[in-house]
């Protein structure tokens, strides 16, 4: 296979609050190639929106890329290394600050965030702000940019370009300004598009629309995506390949199919148990026992061991790393030491039942503090 | 006397399960764009005589609904953001005052109801909202939270109230403990559980639940789900439950509203709905869904633009400006293939979705070459001699007036009863398919 587009590997990501070290992302690792949409899935808290944003380096204060290397097309966008005081500093292949900004943002990686309306300015015309933003990035006149500006919003959907082009933000609904984002991020056509939850705020069938939007775009321009979700119907709709988070780590990293049909980790198992169906009636939801545990102080051993309905002594002491369990032509991986790769002694070692049958309990206990 | 009157006077819970305990009848409820003192004036310079014109212009949040929702059941209601699914299931409560129609709960009309008598009967409903993080005071401790419905209404004494409070703690799934604690402590899904609690306190019977799962974390929202319908079991409750997630209202629900910009276009038993969906809008949102399963054959985003303004609906069926299934004016001789390509070519010409002003440019975009014959050819041909002139604006009235005006859609309300395949309940759909 060829070398992948993006390369993120064991990225660290970590907020200095005055109650603690939140180890937010802890050591995570997964590659995107070409044309390739890869889905990043958990629950919020999972750490999701802070792995995507530390690919771009817009981690804010107080928190700070601790450890890891990403790779994009073969510049190093970040590498923190360890130094000998125990602090950690940015290597010499890192490439600088205003670099990254003039080349890289923008032009070859792009954003889509949730909320569109905090991503277009209220005060200026949704055309003019497509307009500078291609100007600026494409050295296009402003006749020109504004030419190009108008054939985008066409692209994307919005309804009497021309018309439009004047509007405020306000103006539009949350759908067409979705739509406006995504032109945006197209505007210079980027090999790379991270969406951080593109879709949730929308109606599924102007959710609908986009998606059909994503997929016809990508066929044109062969952009590669990394899509963050929640949504596991969004997940088997576009994804190609799926990273699962669960509290800071990747518990389990497959083709879409596999995931679905040979899921491999017991979070993930729950996490599809756990969701209501439109095309079929569920008497019964199997959720997913308790809540989250915070960051600021995972479980010692396998971090899903609190909930997991399949865990074990062993499980309360050793946390397993991301490991090849499938049999396919493509990886698997999977972080559970119930899979012969690990060698670990899960088969011998007594169920941890009890706690997780104590449902909310467990919540109360795992995620709240007491008074 | 009447039976509604009978059960009146009698003014008790005489409602069996399956009986209709609140009817919606004719329900409206319209809001003013602007309210200020003199509103109702504003100025139109090319108006003859006196440039002043009066009148308010209304947002029609909700038309003339009608349904019942029956003793022991859960009614959902379905649909997209800005349809009034909110407003109406204020209504109900009289949180809003109906502009129109009537709200009958347990046979007495709650329009006639004041004062005291509206108070004790906002006892017996109660409603639970989307937001778990504002819809509880966060300076009071949860005890209290739960308590202060039954203090409002006078019920029990204040050590009654204290463990009743904590049994409630305990049935919601709450550790009757943390009585003294404050919301901050409690997670997202925790904190609609003291909603429930809340709501449960003052025995309810009927409680509107608007949208109580969709801030939730998916393994969060089981788990609520699954308390609130032991709760129903247990307590014999009735909900109305609101949602916009289709896979939720599927999972709650025992029949299933659907609503479209102030309207109810659907209303049928849970199955008959998702098994046989007969208003081209549900089907739409049926098909929108995103599947969990990557084996499945998505067909999606059928659906063409956005939904209009409330404050001029469409007339006739509101859905028929973005409906794939348009009914063809009788008065053109079309073939359905004929039909489809006209109505993509009136609606993409309403949008500007094309560049293209050759005349033979878009009659081979739209219609591979050869424009339909007879008069609706005409008026096609028409339509792209104006595109030409630049004219779009020309195009577009010209097309809406000749088919989207005609169209019967455009000219009656529907109003439909449909033979149910799943089951016996009444299936009512808003569609002229439907008019044989």
């Amino acid at each position: 296979m060829s070398d992948p587009l993006l390369r993120v590997d064991d990225l660290q990501v970590q907020f200095f609050t005055e109650d603690g070290v939140v180890r937010a992302v802890d050591g995570i690792s997964f590659d995107v190639h070409e044309g390739e949409l890869v889905g990043l899935v958990g629950e919020s808290g999972a750490g999701k929106s802070v792995a995507v944003s530390a690919i771009m380096r817009l981690v804010e204060s107080p928190g700070k890329i601790v450890g890891g290397r990403i790779e994009f097309d073969g510049e190093t966008l970040i590498e923190v290394e360890t130094g000998p005081d125990g602090d950690p500093y940015r290597t010499e292949a890192t490439i600088p600050d205003g670099e990254l900004r003039e080349r890289i943002r923008g032009r070859e990686i792009a954003i889509i965030f949730q909320d569109p309306m905090e991503s277009l300015n209220p005060v200026f015309t949704v055309g003019g702000q497509l307009r500078e933003f291609i100007e600026l990035n494409r050295d296009l006149s402003e006749r020109e940019a504004r030419e190009e500006a108008v054939s985008m919003l066409r692209e994307v959907g919005i309804p009497e370009p021309e018309a439009r082009y004047g509007d405020y933000p306000h103006q539009f609904s949350g759908g067409m300004r979705q739509r406006v984002l995504i032109a945006m991020a197209l505007a210079c056509e980027p090999s790379l598009i991270i969406a951080d939850e593109p879709t949730t705020a929308l109606d599924v069938t102007v959710e609908a629309q986009i998606l059909d939007l994503v997929e016809d775009l990508q066929d044109r321009y062969g952009t590669s995506f990394v899509w963050v979700t929640h949504d596991m119907g969004v997940v088997a709709e576009i994804c190609d390949r799926v990273n699962v988070m669960y509290l800071g780590e990747i518990v389990e990293q497959a083709p879409v199919d596999d995931l679905f049909y040979e899921t491999k980790h017991p979070y993930t198992t729950a996490l599809l148990e756990s969701v209501p169906r439109p095309d079929q009636t569920v008497e019964e939801l199997n959720p997913i026992k308790g809540v989250m545990p915070e960051a600021i102080d995972p479980p010692a051993g396998c971090r899903f061991h609190t909930r997991c309905p399949a865990a074990r002594e062993a499980c309360t002491t050793t946390n397993p790393d991301c490991r090849e369990v499938g049999d396919g032509d493509q990886p698997h991986r999977a972080a559970c030491i119930k899979h012969d790769a690990f060698e670990a002694a899960y088969n011998g070692s007594p169920p941890l039942d009890a706690a997780a049958q104590q449902g909310f309990d467990v919540s109360l206990s795992g995620g709240e503090t007491d008074d | 006397m009447t039976e509604r009157a009978a059960a009146a006077t009698e003014g008790v819970d005489s409602v069996g399960f399956g009986d209709p305990l609140v009817e919606i009848q004719n329900v409206s409820k319209y809001f003013p764009t602007d309210e200020g003192l003199f509103s109702w004036l504003s100025v139109n310079r090319d108006a003859d005589g006196l440039p002043v014109e009066t009148g308010r212009e209304w947002v029609k949040a909700v038309e003339d609904v009608s349904f019942t929702i029956r003793k022991g059941e859960t009614l959902g209601l379905v649909g997209e953001s800005g349809c009034g699914k909110s407003t109406l299931a204020r209504t109900i409560l009289r949180l809003l005052e109906p502009t129109e129609g009537s709200i009958y709960f347990k046979g007495r009309d709650l329009a006639d109801l004041s004062g005291e008598k509206l108070r004790n009967t906002r006892k017996d409903v109660q409603m639970i909202f989307q937001d778990p993080q504002s819809s509880l005071d966060p300076r009071m401790k949860v005890g209290k939270i739960v308590e202060e419905p039954m203090q409002a209404h006078g019920l029990l004494d204040a050590e009654g109230r204290a463990a009743r409070a904590q049994e409630l703690l305990e049935k919601v799934g709450l550790d009757p403990q943390h009585y003294n604690r404050y919301p901050h402590a409690f997670s997202g899904g925790q904190r609609q559980r003291i909603n429930l609690a809340r709501a449960l306190s003052v025995n309810p019977d009927f409680v509107v639940c608007d949208e109580p799962v969709s801030a939730l974390d998916v393994s969060i929202q089981a788990q609520v789900l699954n308390t609130m319908r032991d709760l129903q079991e247990e307590f014999g409750l009735t909900y109305l439950f609101i949602a916009h997630d289709l896979s939720v209202i599927r999972h709650i629900s025992d029949r299933v509203a659907v609503m479209y910009l102030g309207q109810l276009v659907e209303l049928a038993d849970k199955r008959e709905l998702f098994e046989n969906p007969s208003h081209p809008y549900t089907q739409a949102l049926l098909d929108s869904i995103p599947v969990p399963d990557p084996r499945a054959d998505g067909r999606r985003g059928v659906l063409e633009g956005d939904v209009p303004s409330p404050i001029q609906p469409p007339s006739g069926c509101r859905f028929r400006t973005r409906c794939p299934k348009l009914i063809a004016p009788a008065e053109y001789d079309l073939s359905d293939e004929a039909w489809d390509r006209v109505r993509a070519f009136m609606r993409h010409v309403k949008r500007r979705d094309f560049t293209e002003t050759d005349p033979e440019a878009v009659r081979r975009r739209y219609f591979d070459g050869h424009v339909p014959g007879g008069s609706a050819g005409d008026v096609v041909s028409a339509a792209i001699d104006d595109i030409a002139a630049d004219d779009w604006d020309d195009a577009t009235e010209r097309l809406q007036e000749a088919f989207a005006e005609q169209s019967v859609c455009a000219r009656e309300e529907p109003d439909y009863e449909v033979d149910p395949e799943y089951g016996t309940d009444r299936h009512t759909a808003a569609c002229h398919l439907h008019r044989e």
